[in-house]
């Protein structure tokens, strides 16, 4: 890139270059931004990423679609089920699967719902460490040691759980994990308005992020910003209401919506989501259907453990999924859904075989950098960290 | 207007560009557009049609395939005002994959045609800072192509001339004994 050579010794210019990361905390992860500063303005701030990049795409291309199921994981590693839920409904539309028991649909969405929460606990605690109100970091991270504990219960897993899985979710939820997820969910709407009084009304909070990386309705749509972003800029749109997937149309919830787009609106609307999100694992674990957790056809989903031991049919379908897994039929297909971010979705070639032709994210983070950047044109450089806060971006889904 | 309305009314402006057109039943038009119409039609799915928001451009190389042409690139659109949804897929010759630039129109594009750049090779016109995205500067090949060698391990000095090429495994190798 040269800023040494060019910007950081040339003395006759009037703006100075600024090299702000890959190695910085406030990037939540590798991010470089290379900043023109005039003072303490920014001027133009230009965006490298790639320093995470595991081709994740290319890898795609030479597994079975079982085996992208841990890697969806990885990309965005704060809300995990979002992507595998993304992932395995794309590969469900492709196989023609229409409906999914009631049961498996409604352990999806509590998954779902627990991770959007989690994601959000770790922006609000990342985001207040970022602008300097500490204690809310270490509150925020008291109550996600909940959701990770109630991860390690069903999937074993504590943060990657590949849980969701195609035709269902890998195992059904035991009395003690739903009574955990009751007990979670009588637990945080305290906890969430706890972190509004340290926030919510704190002047020095409002001063730092009050009309600071405002950005307007139609801007955010031109930027192709989405989820948070896009409803604190005041648009109604959420795809769980849209266009809605794994039975989201039997819970009753609101999508919060703000006027002004500033990374204050950002916050506002985020803790209301934490809220929305409580209310949908309530319905879903009062209303929670008994029958099976994943669809009954085992040329999709493995055969129940028991059976192998007396079913030779069982035995071959196990055989015949672990070694050889699910062919899917010819065909590509794109299902977006709402991830804690914004938008999520898989764009799946099939050719036919096991494993996908072409698998492409849709990640919100990375559709949302370049908007990132316009928003610091003309702020203060400490309004930096902030704004890259509000966006919550994850280096993981950004370099794939 | 709904997507049989939008699917007549392009088909009417643009004749035999719409190469193909289908409707699935969750609410998505695909359409397939001819190259040399192609930024005609997203200029007019942008002013006329209220397609303001652009949501990810996807290139697909189609080398196994024994397609014409070899590659594809499909734009996922919304109309966010009006609730709607459309998939545009345009061919790209091997010879010459260059296709022109819809930064003017979303500005999202930014990010996803730098990337059809440094993972496929194409040749973006019109786009105002067209370099590697993900990929260091200087990088030599583009990875998402399927003729990509999947692993290289570069040796930089051997005593066996077939050893440096015995390390570069393609993506045929890895299908064939996959348990290697």
């Amino acid at each position: 890139m040269g800023v040494t050579e060019q910007g950081l010794l040339e003395r006759d210019k009037d703006t100075m270059t600024l090299n702000m990361g890959p190695q910085h905390p406030s990037t939540h992860g590798v991010f470089r931004v290379i900043l023109e500063m005039d003072g303490e303005i920014v001027r133009t701030a230009e965006p490298d990423i790639g320093f995470l990049h595991t081709g994740i795409e290319k890898t795609a291309e030479n597994k079975r679609y079982v085996h992208c199921i841990p890697m969806t994981d990885r990309l965005d590693y704060l809300s995990p089920p979002q992507n595998n839920l993304a992932f395995c409904l794309t590969v469900e539309r492709l196989l023609g699967l229409q409906e999914l028991p009631a049961r498996a649909d409604y352990l999806r969405v509590i998954m779902c719902e627990l991770g959007r929460i989690g994601s959000h606990l770790v922006w609000l605690g990342t985001h207040a460490l970022d602008i300097g109100a500490m204690t809310v970091f270490l509150y925020a991270w008291r109550e996600r040691e909940m959701i990770l504990d109630l991860n390690e219960m069903i999937s074993g897993v504590r943060m990657m759980t590949s849980y969701i899985r195609i035709g269902g979710v890998a195992q059904d939820a035991t009395p003690q994990w739903l009574d955990g997820v009751r007990k979670f969910v009588d637990h945080v709407p305290a906890k969430i308005d706890e972190y509004e009084s340290l926030l919510t009304n704190n002047p020095i909070w409002l001063d730092r992020t009050r009309g600071i990386g405002t950005m307007t309705k139609e801007e955010a749509m031109n930027w192709s910003m989405s989820g948070p972003v896009l409803r604190a800029a005041g648009l109604d749109w959420d795809w769980r209401k849209k266009r809605p997937y794994s039975r989201y149309d039997d819970f009753k919830f609101d999508v919060p919506t703000q006027d002004h787009g500033d990374i204050y609106d950002r916050y506002l609307v985020r803790v209301e989501e934490m809220r929305q999100s409580r209310e949908i694992i309530k319905q879903a674990l009062d209303n929670l259907p008994d029958g099976p957790y994943k669809i009954e056809d085992n040329k999709v989903s493995l055969p129940p453990r028991e059976t192998l031991h007396t079913s030779m049919e069982s035995l071959i379908h196990h055989f015949k999924l672990v070694s050889d897994g699910v062919k899917v039929p010819r065909g590509s297909a794109y299902v977006p859904t709402e991830g804690a971010r914004g938008e999520v979705g898989f764009y799946i070639v099939s050719d036919g075989s096991n494993t996908p032709y072409r698998m492409k994210l849709r990640a919100p983070s990375f559709m949302g950098i370049p908007g990132m950047c316009k928003m610091m044109e003309g702020a203060f450089i400490a309004d930096v960290v902030a704004i890259i806060g509000s966006i919550d971006i994850v280096m993981g889904e950004v370099d794939r | 207007m709904t997507n049989e309305a939008i699917k007549e009314q392009l088909e009417a402006t643009f004749g035999s560009a719409i190469t193909h057109s289908e409707m699935t039943s969750h609410g998505e038009l695909i359409l397939h557009v001819a190259l040399e119409q192609f930024l005609a039609v997203m200029e007019d799915l942008k002013q006329n049609k209220d397609f303001d928001y652009l949501s990810q451009i996807t290139g697909v190389d189609y080398l196994e395939q024994d397609r014409e042409p070899r590659f594809d690139v499909v734009y996922e659109l919304y109309s966010l005002t009006k609730d709607r949804h459309i998939r545009i897929h345009v061919g790209l010759p091997e010879d010459e994959p260059t296709i022109p630039s819809v930064y003017h129109l979303w500005r999202g594009a930014d990010f996803p045609e730098r990337e059809l750049y440094d993972m496929f090779g194409f040749t973006v016109t019109g786009h105002p800072n067209m370099k590697r995205l993900i990929m260091p500067e200087g990088w030599e090949g583009h990875p998402l192509l399927k003729d990509y060698p999947l692993t290289v391990e570069e040796v930089a000095f051997s005593f066996n001339p077939d050893h440096k090429s015995e390390l570069i495994k393609t993506q045929e190798d890895v299908k064939a004994d996959p348990w290697a």
